[in-house]
């Protein structure tokens, strides 16, 4: 469980997953409830929330995970729509897309990226400023939500 | 010999069973997902987009599109799980379970999901929902709706439903929009892909997955047996089997679509398989839906 727990530190977020309810199959990691669990049985492919996935050493945090972490204290920057529609395409945050930052602005640290109905579309690295109207890239793009796009092209 | 096939083999039996055949295009249709944010807001940031919605009148939560610019799959707002793309008649069966929260719920053939999330949509993410598929790729797809979606109460097997009894669970609710043979409003290939064998072939398997549903199915659970097919052989044939033979009987539904068949093609069924009901295509696809409960003695 520790990828995931040291996920939600690096964005200093306050949510606390119940670890006992935690569970991994093969490389991907599920959260459920005391109802799912008493339902559990033997192999499956998909339990309650999805939390991400290990790979090559490295966590992947699900959008599930995401958002949850979202609703609570945490590293975020709200963007305009303009922004919100170029971070989707997977493009990265430019400071004058940023409306509003709460939480750590230290250079290198995570951050959510919600946008302006409080819904999170994905997480970066910060780079820069984040309130400079600098041409410098603030936030860089590291997962968006349009991936649900590139995966069902993928699986097309 | 007549061929068991074609495009004038099939719609001359529609014809028989009362409906004169037409070419249509159903319309495109979403579903607002309406745990994940409110539905007015949710139409409100779409057409501010430049959707246009249309309130579906049968649908709880459905809506035409109108017109869009773009793809409405291809929106932050579909992306961040507000709503989903759902043909309107395939928004029907989920929505016919009474009491839905709470409760542990069956969904036997899943892939690709959309009616698992309409489920847990309508249950609020309580209760739990038990998803099945024989189809791994389509298992992912399902996987990546309930991420999509935000949803939390579903687990999913990679399982042929007919032996759901091997998970030692009894259900509450069974929602089976078992495999089927489809219709030519969705399947511009249709008259010339389908045989009447293929049919009856699928119209088995569907048997098989009504019986092992009657196992795994509470005595006072509900199942909601659902089909895209316009063939009576996977639809009212099925239904009465399933009255005579498994102690089943139909409950009243009021949705959109016509009173079932009680006699197909001579043959008199069971009458009250006319609490069920049968869309022919026009702005929806065809479909072909009906709930049943277990008699008392076949409990």
């Amino acid at each position: 469980m520790r990828p995931v727990t040291d996920f939600v530190n690096r964005l200093h977020a306050e949510t606390k997953l119940d670890e006992a309810l935690i569970v991994k199959k093969k490389d991907r990691y599920f959260l459920l409830n005391n109802r799912l669990k008493g339902l559990l049985s033997g192999d499956f492919f998909h339990a309650g929330t999805y939390l991400g996935k290990t790979k090559g050493g490295t966590f992947f945090p699900s959008f599930s995970l995401l958002a949850l972490i979202a609703e609570g204290k945490a590293n975020k920057v709200t963007v305009d729509d303009r922004t919100e529609w170029l971070f989707i395409c997977g493009r990265d945050v430019f400071a004058k897309g940023i409306t509003k930052v709460v939480g750590s602005r230290r250079r290198g640290e995570c951050t959510l990226v919600l946008n302006r109905h409080g819904e999170c579309l994905g997480f970066g690295r910060m780079l820069g400023d984040l309130q400079a109207k600098s041409k410098e890239v603030a936030v860089k793009n590291i997962s968006d939500v349009g991936d649900f796009l590139r995966r069902e092209r993928r699986h097309a | 010999m007549t061929s068991m096939s074609g495009r004038e083999f099939f719609t001359r039996r529609y014809e028989q069973l009362g409906w004169k055949f037409k070419a249509v295009e159903p319309r495109q249709a979403i579903r607002i997902n309406s745990a994940n944010g409110k539905k007015a807001e949710t139409v409100q940031r779409l057409a501010q987009r430049g959707v246009g919605l249309e309130k579906i009148p049968f649908l709880e939560d459905g809506y035409w599109v109108k017109a869009s610019k773009f793809s409405v799959g291809a929106t932050s707002e579909y992306l961040v799980g507000l709503y989903s793309i759902q043909e309107a008649a395939a928004q029907i069966p989920a929505a016919l379970f009474t009491n839905l929260g709470g409760t542990t719920v069956l969904d036997a053939c899943a892939a690709p999901g959309g009616k698992t999330v309409q489920l847990a949509d309508l249950m609020r993410n309580t209760g739990a929902i038990v998803a099945l598929d024989i189809d791994k790729r389509r298992l992912t797809a399902l996987s990546n709706q309930l991420e999509r979606c935000h949803i939390r109460n579903t687990i999913a097997h990679y399982m042929d439903t007919r032996e759901s009894s091997k998970l030692n669970i009894k259900f509450d609710r069974i929602l089976l929009d078992v495999p089927c043979s489809g219709n030519f409003a969705i399947d511009k290939a249709w008259f010339s892909r389908r045989t009447l064998q293929d049919v009856q072939e699928n119209a088995k398997v569907q048997r098989e997955i009504l019986e092992e549903a009657v196992r795994v199915l509470k005595d006072d659970g509900e199942i909601v047996y659902s089909t895209c097919s316009l063939e009576p052989e996977e639809d009212e044939l099925n239904i009465d089997w399933a009255i005579r033979s498994l102690g089943l009987k139909t409950a009243s539904i009021k949705c959109h679509g016509e009173e079932a068949l009680t006699n197909v093609f001579g043959k008199q069924l069971d009458p009250t398989i006319e609490n069920a009901r049968r869309i022919w295509p026009e702005q929806t696809q065809g479909f072909f839906v009906c709930r049943l409960t277990k008699q008392e003695s076949s409990s």
